[in-house]
């Protein structure tokens, strides 16, 4: 009974909030399915300082991340915060224009595995009947292989380089999203105004254009934040595993150093093997939040 | 109850075919000689009579049908192939490593899945709590750490820091060690990589335990049962913790590969002699036949978990069992 009475408790807030701001002529009510809560408010927040610290990168981080500026493995000091790396380069800096590497892995890879879920989910879910099977067996049969070791099978026969690091995390995680997708089209189909259009004569296409789409299209965004999240850990893993672009150091690629290096066995590892994987947990985790508020707040089969 | 485990196995064919395809294509397709990926780097400076011999072998001067099914043949007759970088059978190299990532993984899911079913009930039962909001939060944490910085502060913390437990390996070398002392070597080498993917595997089933256990304690049922006067006990264990098993059962398949992925990493951060290990090492020496048949075994053991599963899944839901 006890759970009853705490979910009592946050209906009557929001009630006394939807009357406050009724009683107040002036301000119009937000549209409440817009509304993040604190969880996706600090989602956000993290997201917003990552990246704004990632674009002034060149303003913000000391050195130049490319440059040896020291000795090898010095240890925090007014010159060098978080000290230096085998090579004597700053592992601040590398860290600040790492925000740019595994943020733009991130984003791109989710880009390319949402667009794949997406047209899968839509296809799936507007056409049904046999295209639907055989397209929702295909999402069993992506979600069932181990995905890390067949990344790691493809990059290490693609080579690492940027994109194909993006394509490969793209083309294995559009599963899931596409599975999520087809639910939603599938309850968007039996509306009524897209009986209507169909009755009317529209085509296909133009019911997918201009009816469906629009109405998965903010549950895609949910889909693109929980995926980019997904890809930057995933891009961290190959990365530490020596398959990231050994051109541009994302913050997988600082830990595989420390780890070939043995940072761990020496005081090393407080400065060299904990902040960048706090930043992956911070960025994770603001994807993460930011996603999962979205979800929440927009699909309808989650809320009660 | 057939009809459902045909379409599974329907569904684990494709899965294996499809593996079994890509490694026959990728050597295959890639620029250049398919040699460089079957044999190595150094095909180069093998003489031609033994090149020529490879070639026969893998049957590279027929057509791809043909080479197909040469390809079949060798893996139905549990031929993983050769690596020519350490010399062995790749099956031989893969069967020494099998059992220490079986060991990892399995006690690792095992306890993972005891924990995390337990808390997610736990925080259900006590929805809108701070009790049940921290655990979000906490559980939210590991699920976004990456698996191998957490094994690396573990290592640093526990092991380099305080000296609990061995560095790396699995085992001490160079002691003969026998009875207690065999199995206590063991456990310390093990504790480290299994607490990490105990730690990482956790949140995954609280999160489902507990999404599962919040929609069975709004079913009528449960409202019928507690208005009747059963005891709370009861209404949790009784009725709803039955039912919310079963969608934790079919994530938990679901979860399989991920929980295998990380075991990859895991392995490898602590020089675990797994199989995840042993990809990593194929990576580093660019061996890759040794790289394609890890992905092949680690495909493999994830479908024989999943039809383990699925058999089991009758037992525990009977509205399965009963169905045509």
């Amino acid at each position: 009974m006890r759970s009853n009475a705490a979910v009592k408790t946050t209906a009557e807030a929001t009630d006394d909030g939807a009357a406050a701001r009724a009683m107040a002529p002036t301000v119009r009510a937000p549209r409440r399915r817009f509304r993040l809560g604190a969880v996706g408010t600090v989602g956000v927040l993290l997201i917003v300082m990552l990246s704004s610290a990632g674009g002034l990168a060149p303003w913000i981080a000391p050195y130049d991340p490319d440059e040896t500026v020291g000795d090898p493995f010095e240890p925090p000091s007014s010159r060098h915060w978080l000290g230096t790396n085998d090579v004597g380069r700053d592992i601040l800096s590398e860290l600040i224009y790492g925000i740019r590497i595994s943020m733009t892995v991130g984003f791109l890879a989710a880009a390319v595995s949402i667009a794949i879920g997406t047209l899968v989910g839509i296809v799936a879910g507007y056409f049904s009947g046999w295209v639907d099977m055989l397209l929702m067996r295909l999402v069993d049969i992506v979600l069932v292989i181990p995905f890390l070791p067949l990344m790691i099978l493809l990059a290490a026969y693609l080579g690492p380089s940027f994109w194909n690091i993006i394509l490969v995390i793209g083309f294995l995680v559009w599963a899931r999203p596409a599975r999520v997708l087809r639910a939603q089209v599938l309850s968007l189909r039996s509306l009524d105004y897209v009986d209507a259009a169909r009755a009317l004569g529209a085509s296909s296409a133009r019911v997918l254009r201009r009816h469906i789409l629009p109405g998965v299209l903010s549950l895609s965004l949910a889909q693109f934040i929980l995926a980019a999240s997904g890809a930057i850990l995933i891009e961290a893993s190959l990365s530490f595993l020596g398959l990231g672009d050994p051109t541009a150091k994302s913050w997988g690629s600082t830990l595989y150093y420390a780890q070939v290096r043995s940072a761990f066995l020496s005081g090393a590892w407080k400065w060299w093997v904990v902040p960048p994987g706090v930043l992956i947990t911070a960025a994770v985790l603001g994807f993460a939040f930011t996603g999962y508020a979205l979800e929440e707040a927009l699909n309808p089969r989650l809320q009660r | 109850m057939l009809r459902f485990l045909a379409g599974k196995g329907v569904q684990y064919a494709l899965v294996l075919l499809f593996a079994i395809t890509l490694n026959f294509l990728l050597p295959r397709m890639m620029p250049g000689s398919p040699l460089v990926f079957l044999v190595g780097e150094d095909i180069g400076f093998m003489p031609a009579a033994q090149r020529a011999q490879i070639m026969r072998e893998f049957g590279l001067d027929q057509a791809l049908w043909r080479q197909y099914l040469i390809y079949l043949g060798n893996l139905a007759q549990g031929d993983l192939g050769f690596s020519y970088q350490q010399g062995r059978p790749i099956a031989e190299i893969i069967l020494n490593r099998l059992p220490w990532t079986l060991l990892l993984v399995g006690l690792s899911l095992l306890l993972a899945t005891l924990i995390g079913v337990t808390w997610g009930l736990l925080a259900a039962w006590r929805r809108g709590t701070s009790v049940d909001l921290g655990s979000l939060g906490v559980a939210m944490f590991f699920e976004s750490t990456p698996s191998f910085w957490l094994g690396m502060i573990f290592i640093a913390v526990f092991a380099a820091g305080f000296g609990w437990f061995p560095i790396f390996g699995a085992q001490t070398i160079g002691v003969p060690l026998s009875g207690a002392a065999w199995v206590v070597d063991r456990l310390r080498h093990l504790a480290l990589p299994m607490a990490t993917l105990t730690l990482i595997t956790i949140p995954g089933m609280f999160m489902i335990m507990r999404y599962a256990m919040l929609a069975v304690l709004d079913e009528q049922y449960v409202t019928t049962a507690r208005s009747k006067g059963v005891a709370e006990r009861r209404v949790i264990y009784g009725h709803a913790m039955r039912n919310a098993l079963l969608p934790v059962a079919t994530v938990f398949m679901l979860n399989l590969g991920t929980v295998v992925s990380g075991a990859t990493v895991i392995e490898t951060v602590f020089s675990y002699p797994g199989i995840g290990r042993l990809l990593f090492e194929a990576v580093l020496a660019r061996d890759y036949p040794v790289i394609q048949a890890t992905f092949f075994i680690v495909t493999v053991s994830v479908i024989g978990m999943n039809i383990i599963a699925d058999l089991l899944y009758p037992i525990i839901d009977p509205r399965v069992r009963h169905a045509r």
